[in-house]
């Protein structure tokens, strides 16, 4: 129960932190084109911010595996 | 707290201090900068679009601005005008703002130690935060109740609606959770004032204690997850919110200090008329930087709709409608604009494409709208500036617009009756011209329905025999007076306007005319506010002032009762042009015997006859006919009498009696009427 629960509490983690990211690069891609960036680069700035995020997965899921504390009973 | 919950908490100190902390330290010392850029682009973005319209001053008298601004930010002043929306739309703004000064107070009180133990100021301020997310959630359920389950028509329900509502009550609601959790993790050692401090919170703690210990510690982990969620949820502001309604927050206060501190329903003359290269509005850039920032500035809210004639007798126009229309075509047109060098800018134009031709002439220039709107969305003069571009550039106009245009510019007044019959009415009633009168007092401008409709002839033959009773030395202009040219402006003609403006302006600057006195409301308004821009600069009355002053000079007694029951019906450039509400009330009262009852769209709220805007000219082919709903609410009153101070609304309130059939129970008689029989 606990090792289910700790998996759990990871991916919940995990699903706010990207979208606390998601959140950031959407912002970034708006703001950019709010400052006269044209509107065909955006199809190419999205899939780098895809890929980025897609590290800063790994990146959370590695970490919290790692040092997410053990839910004591 | 027992040694699993230590261990447990020694374990978060551990994760929390060496690996959450740095990262969250990094992304916030990276956020505050990133912070600053969107707050930047958010406004950058709107600039440019502004930017795309033509120049106009909104930067002078800054403190009466400011003051109004305050008023409506802070007391909410126009949006409490309606109670429900009002009351809601308080709580979750005061909501707001106190959440936002309890969380400020205690971020700062952390760095300087008045946490632990928490002093004063940081219950104060923790006790502000809860009160407020208390007051907007239950602020949030109305706005919710009202907008999903009693669904006003006016409303325009979108996704966006509901994920706001989504953002906001997971915001609040995770608020308390977190600080319940917060305080369930200490246990049952809570200190016993805490209940005080944060009433919602120690109430959910104390059902988390109702748990057995398992789940407890399972719960803690929670409370760290929606801690987390916390920042997800403001960051998603920028992404969702700021590009949604919310963006009312920042533009609305915005369009409420650059509002028009002129009177209403002025409107201004086109500059440098024989240069200019057009006229009026084709394209969304040929608006003005402060109709471009009304369009943005419009939260939605239907109150225009809710109170326009044209929309309530089912005609094709609705305000709201036009304004987010417009929105969606700046929008779309503002940026293909300015991907071009300035002077290779065109886009597609407004009419047809954005606004139609039958729902622009439906309007009457009432200034409801203005006057119901919460933020001050200027629609009537948007509404001619496109008028006068079909006019004036395209001449695009039905044939009755033509025939009243022909009128006025062939025989000085839209009937088209030849010119030298405007003094017949005249006849026996011994008026001199005002250049025959020896020192006199005021111009009793007639006004084109004063001297060539046979009813308001009565009101013209009236006001001179209350005049000459009170000894007032007046004299009339007669064959040299000219249409004020009021229907002219307000249907986009604005080239026969100035040209009637100026030949009336001439005339009487010859006769020296210094005071004027007027019957009808569109010419006081005209030549009070409009004719100034042409040089003329002349004190203007209206009738109902000057024999207000009569009454309390004592040179006009009332004394012959009129024992009937009244409904006063305030014309729009009377009432809500020009403030005039109390005076004809006070001319009411001041007869013997008459009673006042109200309709229920009166004072502010009153509802337009249907003749304004040039509409006495045109043909009202659609819906039901705009005067006979507002007979119908003189007729629920149960008054004998409906008493008008307008020329216009005489008319179309007669013409309204008469259709409904109600000639018999019913009476429409001018406040002049009224007062000659009461005279002595």
């Amino acid at each position: 129960m606990g090792t289910a629960f700790r998996l759990i509490a990871i991916v919940v983690e995990v699903v706010i932190l990207m979208a606390v990211i998601y959140a950031l690069f959407s912002a970034v891609m708006l703001t950019s084109l709010d400052f006269g960036l044209d509107q065909k680069y955006k199809k190419y700035i999205g899939r780098v911010m895809t890929i980025v995020g897609g590290l800063a997965l790994i990146f959370f899921l590695g970490h919290l595996i790692a040092f997410y504390p053990r839910i004591p009973h | 707290m027992d040694s699993l919950n230590r261990i447990f908490w020694a374990r978060q100190e551990i994760f929390i201090m060496k690996v959450y902390l740095p990262i969250v330290i990094g992304f916030l010392i990276l956020l505050i900068g990133l912070a600053a850029l969107f707050v930047v682009s958010f406004w950058w973005r709107h600039y440019r679009l502004w930017h795309l319209g033509k120049e106009e001053n909104r930067f002078d008298q800054v403190a009466k601005r400011i003051k109004g601004t305050l008023a409506v930010v802070f007391a909410n002043a126009r949006i409490g005008k309606e109670l429900y929306p009002g009351t809601f739309h308080f709580l979750i703004f005061w909501g707001a703002v106190l959440i936002f000064l309890g969380k400020f107070v205690r971020l700062f009180s952390y760095p300087v130690g008045l946490t632990d133990p928490p002093q004063s100021i940081f219950r104060y301020a923790s006790f502000l935060s809860e009160i407020g997310a208390l007051m907007a959630i239950v602020g949030a359920c109305l706005a919710i109740f009202r907008r999903y389950i009693l669904k006003p028509s006016r409303l325009e329900t979108k996704p966006d609606n509901a994920l706001i509502f989504v953002w906001g009550l997971t915001l609040l609601v995770t608020g308390f959770l977190a600080k319940g959790y917060r305080m369930s993790a200490v246990g049952v050692a809570v200190p016993p004032d805490w209940y005080t401090w944060a009433p919602v919170s120690y109430l959910i703690s104390r059902l988390m204690l109702i748990l057995p210990s398992t789940p407890l510690n399972e719960l803690l982990v929670w409370h760290r997850a929606i801690i987390h969620a916390l920042p997800a949820l403001m960051l998603f502001t920028y992404v969702i919110v700021i590009r949604s309604p919310m963006q009312h927050w920042f533009l609305s206060p915005l369009n409420v200090y650059l509002r028009s501190l002129k009177t209403k329903g002025v409107l201004d003359p086109i500059p440098n008329f024989e240069e200019a290269e057009t006229y009026g509005a084709k394209e969304i850039s040929e608006l003005t930087w402060k109709q471009l920032l009304d369009l943005e500035g419009c939260t939605n809210c239907g109150r225009c709709q809710d109170a326009c004639p044209a929309h309530l007798t089912e005609k094709p126009l609705s305000p709201r409608r036009m304004t987010q229309n417009l929105k969606q075509h700046l929008w779309r047109e503002g940026p293909k604009l300015l991907s071009l060098p300035p002077d290779q800018r065109s886009s597609e134009p407004i009419m047809e494409t954005t606004v139609g031709d039958e729902e622009l002439w439906a309007c009457t220039t009432c200034m409801a709208c203005e006057e119901a709107c919460p933020v001050y969305v200027e629609q009537v003069r948007r509404n001619v500036e496109l008028r006068r571009y079909l006019v004036l550039v395209e001449t695009k106009f039905t044939s009755d617009i033509r025939l009243a245009f022909k009128n006025m510019q062939q025989t000085s007044n839209p009937w088209g009756l030849p010119r030298n019959t405007r003094t017949e009415w005249t006849k026996d009633l011994g008026i001199k011209k005002y250049a025959e009168e020896t020192d006199p007092e005021i111009l009793f401008w007639v006004g084109c329905a004063g001297s060539f409709d046979a009813r308001n002839q009565k009101v013209a033959t009236t006001l001179v025999k209350i005049l000459q009773a009170c000894g007032i030395r007046f004299g009339i202009l007669g064959t040299a007076e000219g249409c004020c040219g009021d229907s002219a402006r307000r249907m986009g003609n604005e080239y026969l306007f100035s040209t009637l403006a100026e030949g009336n302006i001439e005339t009487m600057k010859g006769c020296n005319v210094k005071k004027i006195l007027t019957m009808c409301p569109h010419c006081f308004h005209t030549l009070k506010h409009e004719y100034p821009q042409f040089g003329g600069e002349f004190e203007v009355l209206h009738y109902t002032q000057f024999l207000g002053d009569l009454l309390s000079q004592g040179r006009l007694k009332l004394t012959k009762p009129i024992e009937q029951v009244i409904t006063y019906h305030d014309s729009c450039y009377l009432g809500r042009g020009n403030e005039l509400y109390e005076l004809p009330r006070r001319i009411i009262q001041s007869i013997p015997g008459l009673k006042l009852v109200e309709m229920e769209r009166y004072g502010k709220k009153s509802f337009c006859c249907g003749a304004g805007g040039g509409r006495m000219w045109m043909e009202e082919k659609i819906g039901t006919r705009i005067n006979q709903m507002r007979t119908d609410h003189a007729i629920e009153t149960r008054a004998a009498l409906v008493g008008t101070a307008c020329p216009y609304c005489l008319t179309m309130l007669g013409d309204g009696v008469k259709e409904k059939g109600k000639e018999e129970s019913m009476a429409v008689f001018d406040l002049s009427e009224l007062v000659e029989r009461s005279m002595e």
